[in-house]
């Protein structure tokens, strides 16, 4: 509901649109690019995605992503793009491949798994004979 | 005066040291004498500086490098603690202020634990001193003193921002105690019901400021930054979340132990690790090793100082607890099924959580170490903390109802079925009506469940509707802080997915059209402020009859040749109407302004959810009403 109202709003916007931003004619191609914009690293800023940085070369990044999106380029090709330009380190997204992407993407649930393990083992572990007891406070 | 303050501190020093001594003897009176006098001369050492801000004495090198006389007087005495040197006096008065608090009201019984608590608290703040004084000195003359200062870093230079970091410091350093309590714990043997009654009232005493600093800070990003978000993970908001995350998975451990007794050695580890995450944090931030948009003092060698403290307190602590946990109590049996099988799920998904924010804020260095720049953002923690936390949360309301001990199953399916349906009513909607992404549908059922759950709860336990508001404190907290994790993640659910932004360039009369409303560029003109001028920009939103009048502006601070962007921001109730003013440009031989508007649907759940989260806390930690004989 709010989406809809938002993308009519959105086509409205075109119509009046001047300079800043060409924004795409098509709404769900314009999510996309701004989707995407919103994790690509400013490569002149401090930690900012170029969604939100007002560098001059954050305005150029953001063109070229528009018009990557309008030539019908998927998100993995924007990504690969920018990072052959600019090297991985323009990707808040970073790469899922090798060692260390292993260790980055799949850390945390293997940390999930361990815990839960390690959990299910001492619990195993204790005394029996538990009586139940309701919580008066908490 | 200054060089009374400089003095003071030296004395809060030998004070501390004194505290540490008596403390570790087991002279509990002595210690909490000196743990008084100690923040007493802290006290009057912090009032000279901000003093000397207030009056604007450049003798003061940290005053001539921060402030200046054209701020606001607000500004002026927020500048005390807005750098380096002054926020770590702030810290070592924080540090010495719980010392002193604990002296007053801990109330175990047992003198040499609380003597030994204090005393870890003395030779905590005695560090923290010794860096201050010795490392990074705020008393510094400079001769000759200038006529003026450089000014305090104009984003600072806000209200949210002047008591963010006092808020943030109440958090982080009241750990510091909770810390002190479980290596006196430790050396006593005795990790128990009573040093769990005591430790949960300073775990509470820490996570609600700590909560409202991270709000405030959150709320500043988003009205001052002008780019419509409210959290960044940037790596300094990381580094307060984890602190925050082990913190509340503290304040649910800590529970079982007083309750049941169990958990003891778990409770105490996390009760050290609260206060390392909160020492790491500042580590991360005071050593600029990371790079962030609000790192201020960059300065290696402190960190590597900082990083010497993490060490020694790391190593004592942990140390202790090798020592000292094989030994400890384990408490009543208890089943997989039960509300401490519920806790430990609680506990190992918190703590795993917080250790993906460090593996994401740490990543980058370590690749960094290994020849590759890689950056970390948004999406990563999207995809791993989000739905771990989401997993947790969705078995929050069954669990809640569950005995200590075991849990009656039988009714576990109804809650089963309540469950699954709700998120596959919110799926369908969310598919066929309203058009949005399923993970933000699942998100939505998830905020309604939790809120739901809360609701029951309050319902299930006062029995009959009159007496729900004679429950316990302890209930009703326990109920809000459930009820703001669901109210926050409706707002976070539908701002981050429906947020809505777009850019206009208007001509002075010009008007433009965003998501239905219409605005209307009055006028464009220069303002001057005390210690800054700016352009103000005058506008007009139409929609549905609906009128506002918004004024963004941008200033200028000519002290630190710095601009920075005041929102405007119209709140409709269903959300805000947000607008910043951005540059001025030559478009086809036209002035025009550029505006940039968002859209941000619900935003005030966001912050309603965590006063809510904060309130709760309160309400936990209120003393307990007296009981009456009926009320068993």
């Amino acid at each position: 509901m709010l989406l809809r109202s938002l993308l009519m709003g959105l086509t409205a916007l075109l119509l009046a649109m001047a300079c800043a931003a060409q924004a795409l004619d098509d709404p769900a191609e314009e999510a996309r690019a701004q989707a995407l914009m919103r994790e690509l690293r400013c490569v002149a800023c401090e930690n900012e995605p170029i969604s939100q940085s007002s560098a001059a070369i954050a305005e150029d990044m953001r063109a070229r992503v528009r018009v990557m999106v309008s030539e019908g380029a998927s998100d993995d090709e924007v990504r690969d793009w920018f990072e052959s330009r600019y090297g991985e380190f323009v990707l808040f997204r970073p790469s899922s491949k090798g060692v260390d992407g292993v260790i980055l993407w799949g850390g945390p649930f293997g940390l999930l798994l361990i815990g839960g393990l390690i959990v299910f083992v001492l619990a195993r572990r204790r005394k029996a004979g538990a009586e139940p007891v309701a919580p008066e406070d908490v | 005066m200054i060089e009374l303050g400089h003095l003071a501190a030296f004395l809060a020093l030998a004070a501390s040291l004194a505290q540490g001594i008596f403390g570790l003897t087991g002279a509990r009176a002595l210690s909490g004498r000196a743990a008084h006098v100690a923040f007493g001369v802290m006290l009057l050492s912090f009032l000279t500086l901000v003093v000397a801000f207030a009056e604007s004495d450049f003798s003061l090198a940290l005053a001539a490098n921060n402030s200046h006389t054209l701020k606001p007087m607000i500004y002026k005495i927020a500048g005390a603690w807005g750098n380096h040197e002054g926020s770590m006096a702030l810290w070592c008065l924080v540090t010495l202020g719980y010392g002193a608090a604990g002296a007053l009201w801990m109330r175990t019984g047992r003198d040499l634990f609380e003597a030994r608590a204090l005393g870890v608290q003395g030779l905590l703040a005695s560090g923290a001193l010794a860096y201050l004084l010795f490392a990074s000195s705020p008393y510094l003359r400079l001769d000759p003193a200038p006529l003026q200062g450089a000014g305090l870093n104009p984003i600072l230079q806000d209200p949210a921002l002047a008591f963010h970091p006092p808020m943030l410091y109440l958090g982080y350093v009241g750990y510091s105690f909770v810390f002190a309590l479980a290596a006196a714990g430790l050396m006593d043997g005795r990790i128990d019901r009573v040093w769990a009654k005591e430790a949960r009232r300073w775990a509470l005493a820490a996570f609600i400021p700590l909560t409202l600093g991270i709000a405030l800070g959150s709320y500043w990003a988003y009205y001052e930054l002008g780019w419509g978000g409210w959290w960044f993970w940037d790596p300094v908001e990381n580094a307060s979340l984890m602190p925050w995350l082990i913190g509340a998975a503290l304040m649910h451990s800590v529970v079982v132990t007083e309750k049941r007794g169990s958990f003891a050695a778990w409770t105490a580890l996390l009760a050290v690790l609260a206060f390392l995450f909160s020492v790491m944090g500042a580590f991360l931030v005071r050593s600029g090793i990371l790079t962030s948009v609000h790192a201020f003092a960059v300065d290696p060698k402190r960190g590597m100082l900082l990083l010497a403290g993490l060490l020694v307190y790391g190593g004592f602590a942990l140390g202790l607890f090798a020592l000292r946990a094989p030994k400890l109590d384990g408490g009543k049996p208890w089943e997989m099924f039960s509300r401490e099988g519920a806790l430990v799920a609680n506990n190992v998904v918190l703590v795993v959580a917080a250790l993906t924010v460090l593996l994401g804020t740490l990543f980058p260095l370590i690749a960094e170490a290994a020849g590759r720049t890689i950056s970390v953002g948004e999406p990563y923690f999207r995809l791993t903390f989000v739905p771990m936390l989401a997993l947790l949360l969705l078995i929050l309301p069954v669990v809640q109802v569950w005995s200590w001990g075991k849990a009656d199953l039988s009714g576990l399916w109804k809650w089963a079925a309540g469950g699954v349906g709700l998120v596959a009513v919110f799926l369908l909607l969310g598919v066929g009506l309203w058009d949005i992404p399923l993970g933000a549908a699942f998100g939505l059922a998830l905020g309604v469940w939790l809120v739901f759950g809360a609701v029951w709860e309050l319902k299930r336990r006062a029995v009959t509707p009159g007496r729900v508001f004679r429950l316990p404190l302890r209930v009703w907290g326990m109920t809000l802080a459930h009820m703001g994790l669901g109210v926050f993640i409706i707002g976070a659910v539908v701002e981050t997915t429906q947020r809505y932004e777009a850019t206009l360039a208007l001509p002075v009369g010009g008007t433009g059209t965003v998501a239905g409303w219409t605005i209307t560029l009055k006028e464009v003109y220069a303002i001057e402020g005390p210690n800054w001028y700016a352009d103000r920009a005058e506008l007009t939103a139409r929609k549905d009859g609906a009128m506002a009048e918004l004024a963004p502006t941008k200033r200028y601070y000519p002290a630190a040749r710095m601009p920075t962007t005041e929102t405007a921001i119209h709140k409709t109730g269903m959300g805000d109407l947000y607008i910043a003013l951005g540059d001025r440009r030559d478009v086809g031989g036209e002035d025009r302004w550029v505006l940039r508007v968002y859209l941000n649907p619900l935003i005030d759940l966001v912050y309603l959810g965590v006063l809510l989260m904060g309130l709760g806390a309160l309400f936990s930690l209120w003393p307990r009403r007296r009981r009456t004989a009926d009320a068993s």
